[in-house]
């Protein structure tokens, strides 16, 4: 129903001029006047198109300067698109900064009453529910002072309370809510798990994927101001992260390439799945991996072979050998060996890892030759780190008081 | 209407920032206007020794008033405004708001505290028996509003250039006297030789001091009709709202 799209933009560009004189801003200036459109602008971001429908909220990802903060400042209006448009219904609530809009020299009361009004509450409703708020943000006597004497914690509580009693159709916000202590992060994670139940939507802009996918059905990765990923908040997560597991891992990569042929041992293949290339290999979380090694051996002699996964960045994950297990590869011909290890029920986490495989002489002592192909597991699973770990929850309460959340 | 409370909650913040701290409070709009008139009618009466000239001419004093608070409210008005969209650049960076309100409240509270002024200065001269034409008042009123009118036209049009130049705030600040002496704000037009008396009327607010002395002290007569300077007051609002709304979508960029 497109009657429940909160957001849509089409095309969303936004591009800042140029300034560096006093002069160019009256060129500005005079060419804003007579509607021109300005040849050289720095672009911060160009098409976006996105869409948020009720209920289906979106994380919005990238490294800093890619563009986050603008596109949001584009929906909730603050900036006007250069190209394209945007489009929002319904009452947003935008949770960005410590204390935006607040006047430093007033006190809580006068602020609450003020952001109330800004955000477009009537004098109706504000009666209403100034006493949820003051009562939501809990800061005492201080609500009386001037908020210029309030830790950022309370600025943040106050800003919250206001945020919470609009009763938005969308919220956005970033990670001030990290701000608060203890007890009142507690709250405003049971405010945000009870809005997104209530069929809530919410834009959240974060660097902890674990919140994205806690709480974001979808996600928009940005790179550079342009989309660079959009949709499930699974894939699009995955992929920003590999990315940056691959960034941090290039340099270090280069030095690898040497001649081989003509040592003692070297590899012929490597096969994940029975793929050969240096395509990533797509593996579904939990099901079977299959690793199939070929190796030259100059005289004859029979290697040991180590097979390893390491994530992107080289972590080691997990590292066998046939000497540890006891087993010897069999031989094709006189100076070619083959073996293939199977792993079933592969419990790596979902996420982008690297398969290596060495020969080592048949003492397995010395090592020559290395060979790495990409696998990258996908799936939903929002557990953390590299492995699934077997385990069982003991003294859990029977009837479950809360389905979770989007299953 | 939400537009509305919001300038309303705006107004009201404006008044309280300009008297938080003070102790005279909102009283310092009527006091500093006093101070001017006392000054001017001194320096007229003792110093230059200057008369209204003609039969049943009004005393200085409310001659001068007359001049006085419309003026303070015009160009404190202008001069306040002006900055009004760079000084909330916080909030403008922010929080999505229509960008006009700050202007129009800044515009309306500043001819709020001298609109209070003035009705006071004027209950005070009539209960010291100055004639003051009674049937004025509605007139009066109705010249302030398309003074606020012609105020808040400037008012926009000034506010939007100033984010762009910001040289013109206090250039503006130094030209307002000018301002002031190129129009009957402490001289009657018949002060000048003849052959300057015409360039008053190029004085956008020269109309108002004469019209509301023809009004309230039945002297004098406006130099352009009313109708005229009507039209101007729309041409300038149209312009200035033309030219803000234009450049508003770039404040942020220059900000």
């Amino acid at each position: 129903m497109s009657a429940d799209v909160l957001v849509s933009a089409r095309g969303l560009g936004k591009s800042y001029p140029q300034v560096f004189r006093p002069r160019d801003r009256l060129r500005a200036l005079w060419r804003l006047l007579r509607g021109v459109p300005d040849a050289n602008a720095t672009v911060v971001l160009r098409d976006v198109d996105l869409q948020v429908r009720r209920g289906e909220s979106l994380g919005l990802i990238g490294e800093n300067g890619a563009g986050k903060s603008t596109l949001l400042k584009l929906l909730t209006g603050v900036l006007t698109p250069t190209t394209g448009a945007v489009s929002v219904h319904g009452r947003v609530g935008a949770l960005l900064e410590l204390g935006a809009g607040f006047h430093p020299e007033y006190s809580g009361r006068d602020n609450i009453a003020m952001s109330a009004a800004l955000y477009g509450l009537t004098a109706q409703e504000m009666r209403e529910r100034f006493d949820e708020i003051v009562a939501f943000a809990d800061i005492g006597h201080y609500i009386d002072e001037p908020v210029k004497h309030y830790s950022s914690g309370m600025v943040v509580r106050l800003g919250f309370a206001v945020v919470a009693a609009l009763r938005p159709d969308l919220l956005i916000t970033d990670e001030v809510l990290a701000v608060g202590d203890e007890s009142f992060q507690r709250k405003c994670v049971r405010w945000m798990e009870e809005y997104l139940d209530a069929g809530g939507t919410l834009i959240l802009v974060s660097h902890s994927m674990y919140h994205v996918q806690k709480l974001c059905r979808h996600a928009c990765w940005l790179r550079h101001g342009a989309v660079a990923a959009y949709g499930d908040v699974f894939d699009v997560t995955q992929s920003y992260l590999a990315y940056h597991e691959a960034k941090f891992a290039a340099p270090a990569e280069r030095a690898e390439a040497r001649n081989v042929q003509g040592l003692e041992f070297h590899l012929l293949d490597l096969r994940l799945n029975g793929v050969g290339q240096d395509t990533p290999l797509l593996v579904e979380f939990a099901s079977t991996l299959r690793v199939e090694i070929v190796v030259h051996s100059r005289d004859g002699r029979v290697p040991v072979i180590v097979v390893g996964v390491a994530r992107v960045d080289g972590t080691p994950v997990y590292g066998v050998s046939t000497e540890m297990d006891g087993v010897q590869p069999a031989g094709e011909n006189a100076t070619t060996f083959r073996i293939e290890v199977e792993f079933p029920q592969l419990t790596l986490l979902p996420g982008s890892y690297i398969v290596k495989a060495h020969p080592l002489d048949s003492e397995g002592v010395r090592l020559f030759d290395t060979i790495e192909r990409p696998l990258t597991i996908r799936g939903s699973s929002r557990e953390l780190g590299l492995v699934r770990l077997t385990h069982t929850w003991h003294n859990v309460a029977s009837p479950r008081l809360r389905g979770v959340s989007g299953g | 209407m939400s537009a509305l409370a919001l300038t309303t909650h705006f107004v009201r913040r404006e008044i309280r920032n300009r008297y938080l701290g003070s102790f005279s409070g909102g009283l310092w709009a009527l006091i500093q206007p006093l101070i001017q008139l006392a000054v001017y009618g001194f320096v007229w009466i003792y110093v230059f020794r200057m008369r209204i000239p003609g039969e049943g001419a009004p005393g200085i004093v409310p001659f001068l008033a007359l001049g006085v608070w419309p003026w303070n409210a015009f160009s404190e008005s202008l001069v306040r405004a002006t900055t009004a969209v760079q000084d909330n650049a916080a909030l403008i960076g922010k929080i999505a708001l229509p960008r006009e309100i700050l202007v129009l409240s800044s515009v309306a509270s500043s001819f709020l505290l001298h609109g209070v002024g003035f009705c006071a200065i004027l209950a005070v001269f009539w209960l010291r028996g100055t004639p003051l034409h009674l049937l004025g008042v509605p007139l009066a009123a109705a010249l302030f509003l398309q003074l606020f009118v012609l105020a808040l036209g400037f008012a926009l049009l000034f506010a939007a250039i100033q984010v762009f130049v910001r040289d013109l705030g206090q250039t503006l600040a130094q030209l307002m006297p000018l301002w002031m002496f190129a129009g009957p704000v402490l001289y009657p037009r018949d002060y000048l030789p003849e052959r300057f008396r015409g360039w008053l009327d190029w004085n956008p607010f020269t109309f108002y001091p004469e019209a509301l002395r023809d009004a309230l002290l039945g002297y004098g007569s406006a130099g352009t009709p009313w109708i005229v300077a009507t039209v101007i007051a729309l041409a300038v609002l149209a312009l200035g709202y033309g030219v803000f709304r234009r450049l508003s979508p770039h404040f942020e960029d220059f900000l």
